[in-house]
């Protein structure tokens, strides 16, 4: 059986990556994609638990994060065509209203 | 059926008349002014009635409670009574005498209002049973006489009367006020248990705790009150609103002056004299406020050339004379409140005849300056008659009201220099002198000789005579009629309190053991100082009134005269122009006074305002809104950047919590 640090591992840097993309990024799609890579490491994380701990709750909790994870995708894509629809780019960079 | 059941009538049908007449006097005949004479006669009415009632030795006391620790009540005592007479009687002649005066004023409705409410808030005043309900009716009064004074409004000189007279009277209120107050904490403070029906600032009660205030508190009341009554009575130095007060027409000037304003102050202080006796300097201040205005308004009169005018500076010394009168109640005791009261009651009427004599002759002549009148007399036999009553009463002439009334003041005036201090005497003395000077001045020089210039020529209908009439009577006859019983019954005032004057004069340290013993010897000595020694006291005021008389006439009545004014006192003479400047008090109180020291110190204040106050306030508020336009850039509208700060934020809780953990545990 793979040992459980490999597991929290691979969602650590998943982990890692996703919040690298979410801070560097300036597309907003690459964006929704690194807001995923970090949902789906907490996801794995739970999952892991989950298994090593039989306990189901935490893969109940995982489907729910993943249905979670795919309205929030739905709503963030919307925003990102009426964006474009707007501004013509989804360089989130020229999309700087909101401030001051 | 009783009379006093009725008492509160009295106040409540003038205020109806009020109502009546603002709003639809202007549909009625002469502006209504029938609803406000009916109004107040029946005030005369049923005060006649009500005197009868409690004449000599019953008081009317009526009250309900208004809320929390105060009353509304009716009082009439014996001081009472009579000024409710006297402002009652006066005041119907004057408004009889207004219907003929202000007909065909486009105004007159209103006119007839506001003295409606005017007259309603003098009665107020005298028979409220607190203090509370008497500084209402106060205000009340100065707000009538706003006006009043100001009723030809449209006329920028009467305007600017009116606030003047409305501000320098509020300076004396607001010391009343504090003087109320100051009065209120006092007896709070004191264990009193009182009767159901009892509140702490009525007459009855406040008289019963005199003694148990301290007697630097009671000073510091006494002046209040004073300050209150200086203000309204126009005494030095609020005085000078009173002389301005001209511009109102004449009935106006006639109330004011008689009946309904100016006494409210001396009323105040008669009404509140066991206080005055008790505090120390209480009333020694009275006493030279009085004299000195007496004899400092009398010199005024002198030069003055506006025949209302030298009536106006009149009234002020008059007024003079009897806070004096009631100031040297601290040589003669509660004695003094009857003798002021009876020159304030006499000289509501003659000067209230005075008033309206004048009126007449400016109707017919349409001018106020007596140096354009000259043989008047010829014309208006019936004015100079009644003016002439009027006129040898002011001045003392023997047998007039005047004379009784005004020579009692010099009098005990006397006596409370034989006891305390001469200086009072001597000022009255002299004001009394130029009192019957300025008065004779006026009379001779509007009524004899030959016109100066060419004015309407007829006598007043009857609706304005008649008053002048009756009012010339009373000028006459009151004094000689009533001396003797108005004593002894204003004498008997503070009896029915219980006041015990006595002690009070201890506390106020004017009975000193050697009056003690002196009052032990008993009447012997008063007598002796009244009759026995000094003859010369007695009848000065006779030489004095008709010395002055005789002077005046020496330089203003062509049948004897002899001298030349202009040339006794040229035009450059110093004195002749300090008088008729009235003292410089115009350059004093308004060049001076007001527009350097207040102007000047409100421009100092404002700087401080603007550079410290709002200075400091401003460069607070400029430093937060600077720092928080640095802080906003924090927004950056790129939501990497927010992010970033999410996680950094993160890490440093982190660290932070795990260091904590380390060092605490």
């Amino acid at each position: 059986m793979i040992p459980l640090e490999l597991y929290l591992l691979l969602a650590s840097t998943m982990f890692t990556i996703g919040l690298y993309g979410l801070v560097t990024q300036k597309n907003g799609v690459k964006l929704m994609m690194c807001i995923e890579l970090l949902l789906n490491s907490a996801n794995i994380n739970l999952v892991a638990f989950s298994a090593y701990q039989p306990n189901v709750n935490g893969q109940v909790f995982a489907l729910f994060s993943i249905a979670l994870a795919a309205a929030e995708a739905g709503i963030g894509f919307a925003i990102l065509i009426s964006l474009y629809r707007l501004y013509g780019t989804i360089d989130l960079d020229n999309i700087n209203v909101m401030r001051w | 059926m009783l009379y006093q059941d009725y008492a509160y009538l009295i106040v409540a049908l003038p205020v109806l008349a009020f109502v009546l007449c603002i709003f639809f006097g202007w549909h009625l005949p002469r502006g209504g002014g029938f609803l406000t004479v009916l109004a107040t006669f029946a005030g005369l009415i049923l005060s006649i009635g009500i005197f009868q009632e409690i004449y000599p030795d019953k008081i009317v006391h009526q009250s309900m409670p208004w809320f929390a620790n105060f009353n509304v009540g009716i009082l009439i005592d014996p001081l009472a009574i009579v000024m409710l007479l006297m402002v009652t009687f006066v005041v119907t002649l004057i408004h009889t005498y207004a219907n003929g005066y202000m007909n065909g004023d486009p105004g007159a409705a209103r006119y007839f209002a506001e003295a409606a409410l005017f007259t309603a808030a003098m009665l107020g005043l005298v028979y409220s049973d607190n203090l509370l309900q008497l500084f209402i009716f106060w205000e009340l009064v100065g707000l009538c006489s706003y006006l009043l004074i100001g009723f030809w409004y449209r006329k920028p000189s009467a305007a600017a009367a009116a606030k003047k007279a409305f501000l320098t009277t509020r300076v004396g209120d607001v010391l009343f006020l504090a003087a109320i107050i100051l009065l209120y904490n006092n007896l709070a403070a004191l264990p009193i248990t009182l009767r159901p029906g009892e509140y702490l600032l009525q007459f009855p009660v406040i008289y019963a705790h005199i003694a148990e205030i301290p007697p630097d508190q009671l000073t510091l009341i006494a002046l209040g009150l004073l300050g209150g009554a200086v203000g309204k009575s126009g005494q030095f130095p609020l005085h000078v609103w009173l002389p301005d007060a001209m511009e109102g027409p004449t009935t106006v000037s006639a109330m004011i002056h008689a009946a309904t304003m100016v006494t409210a102050g001396v009323y105040l202080v008669a009404r509140m004299f066991p206080l005055f006796y008790a505090a120390p300097y209480g009333l020694t201040a009275v006493a030279a406020v009085g004299a000195f205005t007496a004899l400092f308004a009398a010199t005024m009169g002198l030069t003055a050339f506006d025949i209302k005018r030298v009536l106006a500076f009149s009234t002020v010394s008059q007024l003079g004379f009897m806070m004096a009168g009631l100031g040297v109640g601290a040589a003669v005791g509660a004695f003094a409140v009857g003798v002021s009261i009876f020159h304030l009651i006499g000289h509501s009427f003659f000067k209230a005849l005075l008033f309206l004599c004048a009126g007449s002759v400016i109707h017919a002549v349409n001018t106020n300056d007596m140096r354009e009148m000259g043989g008047v007399g010829k014309y208006m036999k019936w004015t100079m008659y009644t003016m002439l009553i009027g006129s040898l009463s002011l001045a003392g002439f023997p047998f007039f009201t005047g004379f009784f009334s005004k020579d009692e003041i010099i009098v005990i005036a006397y006596e409370y220099g034989v006891v305390i201090n001469f200086l009072p005497y001597i000022f009255l003395i002299a004001a009394a002198i130029l009192t019957a000077i300025y008065t004779f001045r006026m009379w001779f020089s509007v009524f004899t000789g030959s016109p100066r210039s060419d004015y309407g020529k007829h006598e007043s209908p009857w609706v304005m005579l008649g008053p002048l009439v009756i009012l010339a009577v009373f000028a006459f006859g009151f004094g000689l009629a009533a001396q003797e019983p108005f004593y002894e019954y204003l004498d008997s005032n503070f009896e029915h309190y219980g006041v015990n004057f006595e002690e009070l004069g201890i506390i106020g340290g004017h009975a000193a053991e050697g009056e003690h013993a002196a009052a032990a010897e008993g009447e012997e000595a008063a007598a002796e100082e009244e009759h026995g020694e000094p003859f010369i006291i007695q009848i000065l005021p006779i030489i004095i009134a008709l010395g002055g008389i005789l002077l005046a006439g020496l330089f203003y009545w062509d049948k004897i005269k002899r001298f030349e004014p202009d040339r006794v006192t040229g035009e450059n003479d110093p004195i002749r122009r300090i008088l008729l400047k009235g003292y410089y008090q115009h350059e004093i109180f308004t060049q001076w006074f007001a527009e350097t020291v207040v102007y000047g110190t409100a421009l100092i204040m404002n700087m401080i305002d603007i550079k410290l106050v709002d200075g400091w306030l401003n460069w607070l508020s400029g430093w937060v809104l600077g720092f928080a336009g640095n802080l906003r850039r924090v927004q950056t509208g790129i939501v990497q950047n927010y992010v970033t700060a999410l996680v950094l934020g993160i890490v440093v809780l982190v660290v932070v919590i795990q260091v904590a953990k380390v060092v605490i545990l």
